[in-house]
């Protein structure tokens, strides 16, 4: 019999059964499928239970009680969706939210979201709303291989499963081969980032997913974990959101003051405490990319200025000079 | 454990599927074999072969009411007459719990918001043995959308069709005005966010780029979304617009991976490529936010326009 024949029988058993079946009862209803050497048998029917668990279906082992033998259980309350009660304004939001994500083509775990979908929309009466917000996530020109990579690893970060990867360096313009336990993923300004423990390097690394050349998932005990995640771990530690967050240095604090129009939006546009004057406002930024933090400061004009510590406005004022005489002016 | 979703379907993804079929089909009986194959996102082939695998699902002591009987209709038409307990589909796993969450973060749920109150809603149906499973992924899988604070907003007055007012500034006159419309499409493209809507005040459909939208507020007027929003071709600049920048070497790799093609190769690692021009705030920005790895070389006001702007920031220090 067809696995995926057996595993659907072994759910009609369970859920039709009135007390709990012990093994002997699974394996004398399946006489074919569990046939052989007890030790196969019983392997077999581990790989079954954990696949039918992967599934989040809820079967347990119980002990025997007054009434009932112990054996196997699924509890059919826990089993069956229940009515979600989401208005139809909730599930349209759910549903623009769920189908931009499947529309922009490189979003990890496309079939789980497309079930989910499926599921949520289950009880719902008429027709499904339609999507109506459209995302082109990619802030990358050559997307062709970004969805299958996003798949294989959503894949392995679930199952705890090791990669290896080539992976391409824009500075150094090199190809490195690497064995990384994937711990995470994040979307930031368009871009997909891995975060996970690199061998090569012995240490937590970052990766723009559009940057892998080659990536293979370890197939071998699909079912054991190679890795476990620091219970500590939180992607937004490793992320960089803001430009001058990549970790390229020990961190400096930056004092900014802006001043007219942007002094109002200075909590909006540095995300930390400002503190209001008269002339504006004025912040503190910790940068562990000095760079990224001038150019972003360069960049909002003449009402954002830098005014310590001193490398940071030498720093500053170099960048600002260069763009200046590179555009045929004299400082 | 996710499969990968080109070629053939593994066991998982498989029962995922046939677990939720047959309730589907009790749900909505006589549903076109057509309409059954686009709601579970399979072919009309592989919905009959999944179909036929159904019908040899059963249970001790395996009599003819023992076994699911799915059918096909001569017109077409699907459906159960016994379903063997598969009477609602199972409840979320937690993948695609996270899946959902992560997918519903693109669209920035805000405190109190419809979307909010859905995932805190979803949240409490998960099942117990999943919801520790959910809250381990949901570190794993982080999602941020750079946005403007509108865009809650108006997703909201699109999916509850409400009128919006918003004042928008329009570039080729330099002034902001008041506008009424009916929202219809947001969408997001090179980085950009459209709103796409019918204008009350022009009486046609118009894009509004949200960061030339100034302010907003989402009426109670609700309309009948009639119209569906014209398919037209990307924004782009007009050539007279057109403004080319030079990259050092150092950048280079950079913006050949975000430009592709567009990206000219110019000799000695260097790259130029054209970029819009409509926009002289924009530009010099992006330009000053390269610190001199960028170059403007033509066409001459916009190379002006930097020179002014880096004084501007020298002068200011």
């Amino acid at each position: 019999m067809e696995r995926t024949e057996r595993l659907l029988d072994l759910v009609a058993l369970l859920l039709d059964a009135a007390k709990p079946l012990s093994w002997a009862e699974v394996r004398a209803t399946f006489p074919d499928d569990y046939g052989g050497s007890a030790d196969a048998a019983d392997r077999k029917f581990e790989r079954d239970k954990a696949e039918l668990l992967e599934l989040g279906i809820p079967l347990t082992y119980v002990q025997a009680t007054d009434e009932d033998p112990e054996g196997y259980l699924v509890d059919r309350d826990a089993y069956y969706l229940p009515e979600v009660g989401l208005t139809p304004d909730e599930l349209a939001m759910l549903y623009a939210a769920g189908s931009a994500a499947l529309a922009s083509g490189a979003f990890p775990g496309r079939q789980d979201l497309a079930h989910a979908l499926r599921k949520i929309g289950f009880f719902a009466e008429g027709p499904l709303p339609a999507p109506k917000v459209r995302l082109e996530l990619g802030a990358v020109a050559n997307t062709d291989e970004l969805p299958a990579r996003l798949d294989a690893l959503w894949s392995a970060i679930n199952s705890r499963k090791s990669i290896e990867l080539e992976y391409f360096s824009p500075r150094t313009l090199a190809v490195t081969k690497r064995r990384v336990d994937p711990w995470g993923l994040a979307l930031r300004r368009g871009l997909w980032t891995l975060v996970g423990h690199c061998h090569l390097r012995g240490d937590v690394r970052v990766f723009h997913v559009h940057r892998v050349r080659s990536l293979t998932v370890n197939t071998t005990r699909p079912r054991s974990r190679d890795f476990e995640v620091p219970a500590d771990f939180r992607l937004d530690d490793w992320v960089a959101t803001r430009p001058w967050q990549h970790r390229f240095h020990p961190p400096i604090d930056v004092t900014i003051r802006l001043t007219g129009e942007l002094a109002p939006l200075a909590a909006r546009l540095f995300a930390v405490p400002v503190t209001t004057f008269e002339h504006g406002t004025e912040l503190v930024v910790r940068a562990t990319d000095l760079d990224g933090l001038l150019k972003y400061v360069l960049s909002l004009g003449e009402h954002a200025r830098v005014l310590a510590p001193r490398s940071a406005t030498d720093r500053v004022t170099e960048l600002a000079t260069l763009v200046l005489q590179q555009h045929g002016g004299q400082p | 454990m996710t499969s990968p979703p080109t070629g053939r379907p593994g066991v998982h993804e498989r029962l995922r599927r046939l677990l939720f079929l047959v309730p589907f089909v009790s749900k909505n009986p006589g549903l076109k074999v057509a309409e059954v194959a686009r709601a579970m996102g399979i072919s009309r082939e592989q919905l009959l072969v999944e179909l036929d695998l159904l019908t040899l699902v059963g249970r001790p002591p395996f009599q003819p009411d023992d076994f699911i009987d799915i059918y096909v209709e001569d017109d077409d038409r699907v459906f159960v007459h016994l379903d063997q307990r598969l009477l609602a589909p199972p409840r979320l796993t937690a993948a695609e719990g996270v899946a959902l969450f992560a997918a519903a973060a693109l669209l920035k749920p805000g405190a109190g918001d419809a979307l909010s109150s859905a995932l805190a809603k979803l949240e409490g149906v998960l099942p117990p043995e999943a919801v520790g499973r959910y809250r381990d992924m949901s570190r794993q899988l982080d999602v941020t959308v750079e946005g403007p604070d509108s865009l809650a907003d108006l997703s909201r007055a699109i999916v509850e069709k409400r009128e919006v007012e918003l004042d928008y500034f329009t570039a080729s006159r330099g002034q902001t005005e008041h506008r009424r419309v009916r929202p219809l499409e947001l969408f997001n493209h090179r980085g950009q966010w459209y709103l796409s809507a019918h204008c009350l005040s022009r009486g046609d459909q118009r894009l509004f780029r949200l960061d030339r939208v100034a302010s907003l507020a989402v009426t109670e007027q609700r309309f009948d979304a009639l119209e569906e929003p014209r398919p037209r071709p990307m924004p782009s600049a007009d050539a007279s617009s057109v403004v080319w920048v030079r990259f050092s070497a150092r950048a280079a790799p950079y913006i050949r991976e975000r430009f592709g093609d567009d990206a000219r190769d110019v000799g000695d690692g260097e790259v130029k490529v054209p970029v819009t021009g409509d926009s002289e705030r924009w530009l010099t920005q992006w330009v000053l936010s390269f610190g001199g790895d960028a170059t403007v070389t033509e066409p001459q006001w916009a190379i002006a326009a930097v020179a002014r702007a880096a004084q501007a920031s020298l002068q200011s220090r």
